[in-house]
């Protein structure tokens, strides 16, 4: 039986620099994401994030969904989408964004790159096709999938700069935080962004898939003296909650997914109320932000600096010390030890009457230990949620 | 420029329903139509005219009911034709090769509908409730719905609900055995929606126009043109402005809210009050423009089915009309819909927007001319019909009937032409389809119920909304009431 043919049996894809990522991949441990397979882990997690942080780490984010809005009414059809306002945007400038339904509820957060007024390109973790489609009725745009046409890696670290100069990738020291340009490595063609999700400098270089091998091999070329390892993404998540970044269907469901009405999450409760311009003429979702920003939100997503060292995963919150009065008044949604702060960090959602910095919270942390669990009572602070934010990440020119 | 209190996009008779009851209530009304005349699709409905009691109440109205046609004709192919006279709602047989039996039970059938229609009609004429709104007078309706549903008692309120979901040939087959008189009842439930016989909710779809008219054969009651033309004359005597031969191009916006009007050639009108007479389709998509409306609202506005498949056509002939085994005196309102399953299959060329080889025809007779209703004519968004076809079609129907046919001239007008003649998005009878999940307060959909919209200051009018289509008038006076009362 020719098995190619039915799809639900078709093995996930591989991405362009699959070559490269098994060869690395001592653990064979694959992540599904988009119906691509990427490197949950290579050898070990802590070592991928320790490059991350020291010297640079190189993960393969081809699966990212990537979509070129094209034609005269491109900036237009973006500032209805986004919630806020990108009237200003210059060429070779990235917008960080979000988009919600008409409930005011987060449906995803992407990128967008502006090559002129009339071609941008949206990069974001869930697909959105049908999403930016609907929302291009009666502008003159087309909206194009182009996810598989481009290959890409976040090259991350504190190295990330000198190794790319050392390249001869000129003037890369230069680009500024939230832009891109085109480059050259050796002598292939690539837009490199400085953007990414370590919370440190770090770049995203995109590229043909044909030339994909090429970028990856250039990126190790100085290893001896570098060590710049291959990173999966269990070391992703690490730097990304270090950094306080949120990721739809792990910290709130997207509103075009959740199934439940109040599983939603609208910008303010996501503490993104920063991206809301309520004064730009019109965007999805505007009337109900203007009520929801009136109300204030019931809970709210806030970090959490949590007692002791053991990392509080999916733990209830409740408001008091004593376990046996308790109120729940919150969940955590990612938690971690980090090595770098050497504090035990969380994000989480509380209600309303905790979410003010400084407030106490405690956590019941279930910890598994030799087939049983300890349960602790940990007490936690409320804190910003961003924990790791270097000031080498927005330095120009960059650290070399 | 010119201000208004309220301009009203489009003079079809809910327009114009409404710039009467608005012009009485002491406003400055304009109405702005694309057409050399008022009344719009209200010339063609032969079928849908029984103008509701609070219309003529409300604003004066005088059409008194004739009753021009008091029998209804099915035709069979073997000339065993069924003839029924309507006299004042009470049904007869003047002609049939029914038998007895069956002819007991679908009188039967018809009264149950009535009753059942009944209960549906004391909602039609009024606001329907909002869902979750929270006031206490919408509350209030849904359970006096409710309540009229329980007072059926309890047989009649279990069978309504056992029905209302049903296809309608379900519930004839178990009742009835004659094919003719089965194929007579689907007629009426299927004609001008996009459903057939065995469709789920053809039931409810004859119910709700039975509550409409008041009829459940819909037969001709008014004049229409003296209709409309009393209501013309309403708004010309409360100095209502009418603009003909002026089509609008823009509904211009500020803020969320209506500023006015501007039309094709270039005229703007100002006004904080807007009301669309166009399709709800049309009146967002077109005049209002996708890109000031939520993403979530533009999946349902497209998601909104306004595709028509009724054709009209008009035939006249050289020689006087005679047809087949039918006395000149039993004439009236033919019916060719033999029996379920040719309506049926009718149907399944419409489900692959094709028309049928082998249509159905409702049409009146008078002394030469044919002036018929053919479906299913899809709407075709890409391709063209080819009119000589179907006409040669019914032609060669009508003629097993009519022995004689030199024909003097023919007109066909599809779906297509009456969107471009009307303006009206997919030329849908009711500017959308009349089923479970676009009626009431779902009508034309979410977000858009109780003739409100998005946008402050304007506010929708058309067979869009509930109750549909028909010449009742409803919707263009509970929606000037809404305005009336925002106004104040």
């Amino acid at each position: 039986m020719n098995t190619t043919k039915i799809s639900y049996k078709k093995p996930l894809l591989e991405t362009p620099f699959h070559e490269r990522t098994s060869e690395h991949c001592y653990s064979n441990d694959w992540y599904r994401w988009a119906g691509y397979k990427v490197a949950k882990e290579y050898s070990s997690t802590e070592l991928e994030y320790t490059s991350m942080r020291n010297t640079a780490g190189v993960i393969d984010i081809t699966p990212m969904h990537k979509y070129d809005i094209k034609g005269e009414d491109a900036k237009n059809f973006i500032n209805k989408l986004i919630t806020k306002d990108i009237s200003n945007i210059q060429s070779n400038q990235v917008a960080y964004g979000i988009w919600c339904n008409e409930d005011g509820m987060v449906i995803d957060d992407g990128t967008i790159f502006c090559f002129n007024e009339n071609h941008f390109r949206i990069f974001c973790a869930e697909r959105n096709l049908n999403w930016f489609s609907d929302t291009g009725t009666g502008f003159n745009v087309t909206i194009e999938d182009i996810s598989s046409s481009i290959a890409a890696l976040a090259f991350q670290g504190p190295l990330s700069c000198k190794i790319l100069n050392l390249l001869q990738v000129k003037n890369i020291e230069n680009l500024k935080p939230f832009h891109f340009d085109s480059y050259k490595i050796e002598h292939h063609n690539v837009i490199i962004s400085r953007t990414g999700f370590s919370g440190d400098l770090g770049y995203e270089i995109w590229c043909d898939p044909s030339q994909a091998i090429d970028v990856w091999d250039n990126l190790f070329k100085f290893n001896r003296d570098y060590k710049v390892l291959a990173a999966g993404m269990n070391a992703l998540d690490m730097v990304r909650i270090e950094a306080g970044f949120i990721q739809p269907n792990a910290d709130f469901m997207s509103a075009e997914q959740a199934l439940r009405p109040n599983r939603m999450r609208n910008p303010y409760e996501l503490g993104l109320g920063w991206l809301v311009n309520l004064d730009k003429e019109y965007f999805t979702g505007k009337q109900a932000l203007i009520r929801h920003k009136e109300k204030g939100p019931e809970k709210k997503l806030v970090g959490l600096d949590v007692e002791g060292d053991k990392p509080a995963v999916g733990s209830v919150l409740y408001d008091n010390s004593k376990k046996n009065i308790a109120k729940e008044i919150g969940i955590v949604t990612a938690a971690m030890w980090s090595p770098v702060l050497k504090s035990n960090i969380a994000i989480g959602f509380v209600n309303k009457e905790y979410y003010k910095l400084g407030s106490n919270v405690y956590a019941e942390i279930y910890h598994p230990e030799e087939l049983d669990y300890r349960k602790i009572w940990a007490e936690c602070k409320v804190v910003k949620k961003q924990f790791f934010n270097n000031p080498r990440r927005n330095a120009i020119p960059a650290f070399i | 420029m010119k201000n208004f209190d309220v301009i009203i996009i489009g003079a079809g008779h809910n327009g114009l329903a409404a710039a009467s009851y608005l012009s009485k209530k002491g406003k400055k009304v304009l109405v702005v139509e694309k057409n050399q005349n008022v009344g719009g699709l209200a010339e063609y409905s032969d079928s849908l005219n029984c103008v509701s009691p609070i219309i003529k109440k409300e604003l004066n109205i005088n059409v008194t009911n004739v009753d021009k046609t008091t029998h209804i004709v099915s035709l069979e192919d073997n000339q065993n034709h069924t003839v029924l006279e309507d006299n004042n709602g009470k049904l007869s047989f003047l002609k049939t090769n029914a038998e007895e039996e069956d002819q007991q039970k679908f009188l039967s059938i018809i009264n149950n509908y009535k009753l059942f229609s009944k209960t549906l009609g004391s909602f039609m004429f009024q606001q329907p409730p909002r869902v979750k709104s929270g006031k206490k007078s919408d509350l209030f309706q849904l359970i006096s719905m409710g309540w009229k549903i329980r007072k059926l008692g309890k047989k009649n309120m279990r069978e309504l609900l056992r029905i209302i979901g049903l296809n309608i040939a379900d519930d004839l087959e178990d009742n009835l055995s004659n094919n003719n008189l089965m194929g007579l009842l689907s007629h009426e439930a299927v004609l001008g929606t996009n459903l057939g016989p065995r469709s789920p909710g053809s039931i409810l779809t004859l119910l709700y126009k039975q509550a409409t008219n008041n009829n459940i054969f819909n037969l001709k009651k008014i004049e229409v043109a003296e209709y409309i033309k009393q209501l013309e004359d309403c708004c010309n005597k409360n100095m209502v402005e009418i603009i003909k031969s002026s089509e609008v191009k823009k509904i211009l916006t500020q803020n969320n809210s209506v500023t006015g009007v501007q039309l094709t050639n270039g005229e703007v009108f100002e006004s904080k009050y807007l009301m669309s007479n166009a399709d709800p389709k049309t009146t967002y998509l077109n005049l209002l423009g996708a890109e000031i409306l939520d993403t979530d609202f533009i999946r349902r506005v497209k998601n909104f089915r306004n595709k028509g498949n009724v054709a009209k056509l008009e035939l006249v002939l050289e020689n006087e009309i005679n047809i087949n085994n039918i006395d000149k005196n039993m004439y009236g309102k033919f019916i060719y819909a033999p029996n379920i399953k040719y309506i049926e299959h009718a149907f399944n060329a419409n489900k692959y927007n094709k028309y049928s080889d082998n249509p159905c025809l409702e049409f009146y007779v008078n002394q030469n001319t044919i002036s018929a209703n053919v479906y299913y004519v899809p709407y075709l968004l890409n391709s063209h019909h080819e009119e000589n076809k179907i006409i040669k079609r019914c032609v060669s129907i009508l003629s097993k009937f009519i022995p004689e046919m030199k024909i003097a001239k023919q007109e066909l007008t599809t779906p297509n032409k009456m969107e471009e003649k009307f303006n009206i998005g997919g030329g849908h009878w009711h500017h959308g389809d009349l089923e479970i999940d676009q009626l009431l307060m779902m009508r034309p959909f979410y977000g858009s119920s109780q003739y409100s919209t998005p946008i402050n200051g304007l506010y929708l009018c058309s067979a869009g909304t509930h109750p549909g289509g028909g010449l009742t008038g409803i919707n263009g006076l509970n929606a000037a009431k809404k305005v009336i009362e925002e106004l104040k």
